[in-house]
């Protein structure tokens, strides 16, 4: 198509992928739980698409089920993800705050080194080559654009069932949701869940997008960055993990005129969206529709 | 907000439907890791690239039209890389991209490339598969597969009384792994006795534990796989502790990084490179002069590696102009094709001797080199020194 | 596994832990205080041990805006070394400036600083690789004088091998060690600290000044952060404007695993660490990198508050 297209494509798809993996953990954020895992379950997703890909033993499930492949990847790596997502999250979730996202990022770190000495991974060099559905990186969009609609729909009615109500009141009041009768481990547990199985799929969809695939996509900064974009773009509003994501993930992209200073510039933004969006961007978008009441006091 | 969608999208058509010559000056593309920890390597591919652009201007350029290097920061990550290679296709309109850093990324960018049939040269790209990316991939990048042995029929000749022999390598780097394993198979062809074999990691700095166990095996020689930095703590910390038999390191251990590392400690390390600053080739003669020039310093192995790929896409354009076409005024999705088919299937003389790009895209050096550090009794400033035949 | 191996197990694992240590006392005295991880502390290690090179070397290589300039007055390296510590202290003031306290002036989700402090992170590192570029530092052999560079006992006939920086690293971390000990409970403003950090609205009613106790806690953070990246660096190298980074992930495992905001905790947690690390057999070192992390998933899951925590609920 066009020459912005062609320019921006990539980053465009990259912003709604990057989103959903901002979403996987705004599920857990929302009650109350703050989790860096999300990351470790993109990999373990890119990983099940990548091996279903790429991997001889599984010739004969790609010719026969052609582009449905995808979507089988994808229900795998749901199904997997949420296991383990459980496994994990039952004995991790007893933590609270800190000590639950330290012992998130020790699964991450633990994963990351085992995919390492692994044979089927590629190792450190990982797998590459993996088939294309689509030709251009904006084709990408009819993965991800779909998911993500489905995860804000989704969300938007969770907040307006007894689930979603359960998490947001464990969130502010872990012991008041308790003497209200609220299972809060089970709910905990479903939150998490929910994050780990949205995270898995999102990663399934990327590796194709990537072209390849490595123990690299889940590094520390890529954990960090998922939690920026819920925090920046506004932890209580649906639209925020989104905000956050277009925010900054084009950034840096956007700072590229500034060479070597744009990843100080970065930093720069980063503070600043702190200090003046303490309710993120989605806050400031709500103040500015309400005027008179001031961002930052809602 | 009609108005503007409107005004957007005639932008956009007539954008897209203009035909657009290459220009001048020619604009190559340099897409490589200059920030994060990648920068490591990153740095010395932009100043190998800088000194290609003065260089090959002062000769001519392309028939007198002066090349323009384009720099796209890929980072350290995939989508980075991605997003650094379609920022020079579709904005900066290069002829052809030197890039990325390392083999992941290339997996990642290439095929981007590949589609918009734009030619890439990877400058460090070592991992099996690279030049199989697609038909406009290529790479100046060659696995070591010759240099090892000879390494060791150096080390050898230096000391002839060498039996038993101990193996490092880093584990968790794709090309130590490999190139490991080329040094087990020239150890036992040699008839030396493998006593031992340990195993380290890129991240690693401290590897008492290893050598511990290297002391306690009496070997006359340890041959290590390793990068410059977790490499050169090691030799520093084996000789530090005792160890006084002969060393020999692989191409990891090809960069001045090392002198800073193990300062004189790594005196007398035999090192097999694929690049000498030392090589007496013209090319090279002639690119390390105008590094020092520039730099003050020898040229580094990922310096002259993108310095060469660089000037294989010189190389190149001039064919294509000396095909009667002229470069500059030459459509740009035309130049892509004819540089391409320039690029590959040719020989080319470059600071690394002689190089070969066959039909696929893939190298193959003809040269390779053994020497020996040699840092100064101050610690401060390093050489290695080439070992005659 | 020998007597030897054994003792040279101990000695590795001390020395290194004793730097995890320190590195992550820096962490947990602003947690205690704030009940917040200052994700700026791996940044000022770097800059710290960067400090120290320029005081003590102060020759810079060939990128950056200050490539191939010479600073033109070298110190002895343990001036350099409070020197550059005494940066990082600064630097840690200036972290708490900019990330932490216009947060917590607004009343913010704590959560924020958590990404403000990494935007500072950001800010520190680019900034360094600006200036010096990427390449690889070091500090020369003779910083620590005459001093040999090794020595080797015979342990039952075995190899006992000892790295001169090994013991320096260790005897420089137990006299921080005991000086901070001291600093925390027998000074009045180390006590005033600690009350601080057991709660913040008490200690204001008090008539502590609670704002002034926090600048000085991200100072002594920060001079903590600073030394324990100079001792690494005078061992290993300056890997680039990046390498505190795999050290501020490992400082974060220190902590929890210790239990976050318990200063002998965090000694605990590091030494615990270093050991564990030193006792991998090398034929699994790929797996030194998760040690750590390993260790504090089971040790999580078995106590929730760590090793030396206390049962209380956190803030973040």
């Amino acid at each position: 198509m066009s020459a912005f297209f062609d320019q921006y494509g990539f980053l465009m798809v990259a912003i709604v992928q990057q989103a959903l993996l901002g979403m996987s953990l705004w599920y857990p954020l929302m009650a109350g739980q703050l989790s860096l895992a999300s990351i470790g379950f993109y990999s373990l997703g890119g990983y099940i698409a990548a091996i279903m890909g790429t991997n001889p033993w599984f010739a004969p499930w790609r010719e026969a089920l052609g582009p449905a492949i995808y979507p089988l990847q994808w229900l795998i790596a749901l199904i997997v993800s949420a296991l383990i997502g459980l496994a994990v999250g039952i004995p991790a979730l007893r933590l609270r705050g800190i000590y639950l996202a330290l012992a998130t990022i020790a699964f991450v770190q633990v994963l990351n080194v085992l995919v390492l000495i692994t044979d089927v991974t590629g190792g450190a060099v990982g797998l590459f080559g993996i088939p294309q559905p689509f030709v251009s990186r904006l084709g990408y969009i009819w993965f991800f654009g779909p998911l993500l609609v489905l995860a804000l729909i989704f969300s938007a009615r969770l907040t307006r069932t007894v689930a979603g109500r359960s998490f947001m009141a464990i969130r502010d009041d872990e012991l008041a949701a308790q003497a209200m009768g609220i299972s809060t481990t089970f709910e905990k547990v479903r939150a998490f869940v929910i994050g780990c199985a949205l995270a898995g799929v999102t990663g399934a969809m990327s590796a194709p997008f990537l072209n390849t695939w490595n123990a690299r996509q889940s590094s520390f900064d890529a954990s960090v960055a998922c939690l920026a974009y819920v925090l920046i773009g506004g932890a209580r509003s649906i639209w925020g993990p989104l905000l956050g994501a277009a925010l900054l993930v084009a950034l840096p992209e956007v700072l590229r005129p500034l060479k070597d200073a744009r990843l100080i510039m970065n930093g720069v933004v980063l503070v600043v969206a702190c200090i003046y969006l303490p309710q993120g961007l989605a806050g400031l978008l709500a103040s500015l529709r309400r005027p008179g009441k001031e961002a930052g006091h809602a | 907000m009609r108005s503007i969608i409107i005004l957007l999208a005639a932008v956009l058509i007539a954008n897209s439907a203009l035909a657009e010559p290459v220009g001048k000056p020619i604009p190559i593309g340099i897409a490589v890791g200059q920030t994060t920890n990648v920068a490591l390597f990153g740095e010395e591919q932009v100043n190998g690239a800088k000194v290609a652009e003065k260089l090959l201007n002062e000769k001519g350029g392309i028939a007198g039209t002066p090349i323009k290097l384009m720099f796209q920061d890929t980072g350290g990550d995939e989508a980075g890389a991605i997003n650094a290679f379609q920022n020079l296709i579709s904005r900066d309109k290069v002829v052809a991209i030197v890039g990325p850093t390392l083999s992941q990324q290339a997996f990642a960018a290439n095929p981007i490339a590949n589609q918009a049939q734009v030619p890439v040269v990877g400058p460090s790209n070592t991992a099996k598969g690279i030049a199989d990316i697609g038909e406009y991939v290529s790479r100046i990048s060659a696995p070591m597969t010759l240099v090892a042995p000879n390494s060791l029929k150096r080390a050898l000749k230096m000391n002839p009384a060498i039996k038993n022999v101990a193996v490092v390598y880093a584990q968790d780097d794709a090309f130590n792994v490999s190139e490991t394993g080329i040094f087990q198979e020239a150890i036992k062809e040699l008839g030396l006795n493998i006593a031992l074999i340990q195993k380290t990691s890129v991240k690693d700095t401290d590897f008492t534990t290893q050598i511990t166990a290297i002391l306690g095996a009496n070997v006359d020689m340890v041959v290590m796989s390793c990068l410059a930095a977790d490499g050169g703590n090691m030799v520093k910390q084996l000789r530090q502790l005792g160890f006084e038999g002969t060393i020999v390191g692989g191409n990891g251990f090809n960069s001045p990084n090392m002198y800073p590392v193990c300062g004189k400690l790594c005196t007398g390390v035999i090192v097999a490179q694929a690049y000498s600053p030392k090589a007496e080739n013209a090319e090279n003669q002639a690119f390390a002069a105008a590094f020092k020039d520039m730099f003050k310093k020898d040229p580094a192995q990922f310096s002259a590696q993108a310095y060469t790929a660089v000037k294989v896409i010189v190389d190149a354009l001039n064919e294509v102009q000396a095909s009667g076409k002229d470069v500059a005024g030459m459509d740009l999705a035309e130049l892509h094709q004819n540089l391409n088919k320039a690029l590959v299937a040719s020989s080319y003389e470059t600071p690394l001797g002689e190089i070969v790009l066959d039909q696929n895209g893939e190298v193959t050096q003809k040269t390779f080199y053994v020497s020996q550090i040699k840092v100064s009794d101050d610690g401060k400033t390093g050489a290695m020194e080439l070992l005659p035949e | 596994m020998n007597i030897a191996l054994f003792l040279q197990n101990i000695l590795n694992g001390l020395s290194i832990g004793a730097v995890y240590s320190i590195f992550a006392l820096g962490y947990t005295l602003v947690f205690s205080i704030l009940g917040i991880i200052n994700f700026a502390h791996g940044a000022v290690f770097t800059l710290g041990a960067y400090c120290t090179y320029a005081l003590a070397v102060g020759d810079f290589g060939l990128n950056g805006l200050l490539a191939g300039l010479s600073m033109p007055f070298r110190l002895p390296f343990p001036l350099a070394l409070l020197g550059g510590s005494l940066i990082a202290g600064i630097t840690g003031v200036l972290v708490e400036r900019l990330a932490f306290r216009p947060l917590r002036a607004k009343g913010a989700d704590a959560l924020l600083a958590l990404v403000s402090s990494l935007g500072v992170a950001l800010i520190i590192v680019n900034l360094l690789q600006m200036l010096v570029g990427a390449e690889i530092y070091s500090f020369p052999s003779d910083i620590f004088g005459s001093l040999p560079m090794a020595m080797i006992v015979k342990v039952g006939g075995k190899v006992l091998a000892v790295r001169t920086v090994q013991i320096i690293i260790l005897a420089v971390s137990m006299v921080l060690l005991v000086l901070l000990a001291w600093f925390m409970n027998r000074t009045r403003m180390g006590k005033a600290l600690q009350a601080t950090a057991e709660n913040p609205e008490t200690a204001s009613l008090l008539g502590i000044n609670v704002d002034r106790y926090i600048v000085s806690t991200f100072f002594i953070s920060g001079v903590l952060g600073g030394l324990a990246g100079t001792l690494i660096g005078a061992s290993f190298g300056l890997a680039g404007p990046y390498f505190g980074v795999s050290y501020g992930l490992k400082g974060l495992a220190v902590i929890v695993l210790g239990g976050l905001g318990s200063i002998p905790g965090a000694v605990l947690g590091g030494v615990v660490i270093g050991l564990g690390e030193a006792f991998l057999p090398p034929d699994y070192s790929s797996l030194k990198e998760a040690v750590a992390f390993i260790m504090l998933f089971f040790i999580l899951l078995a106590r929730p508050q760590g090793l030396l925590g206390r049962q209380t609920i956190q803030k973040v």
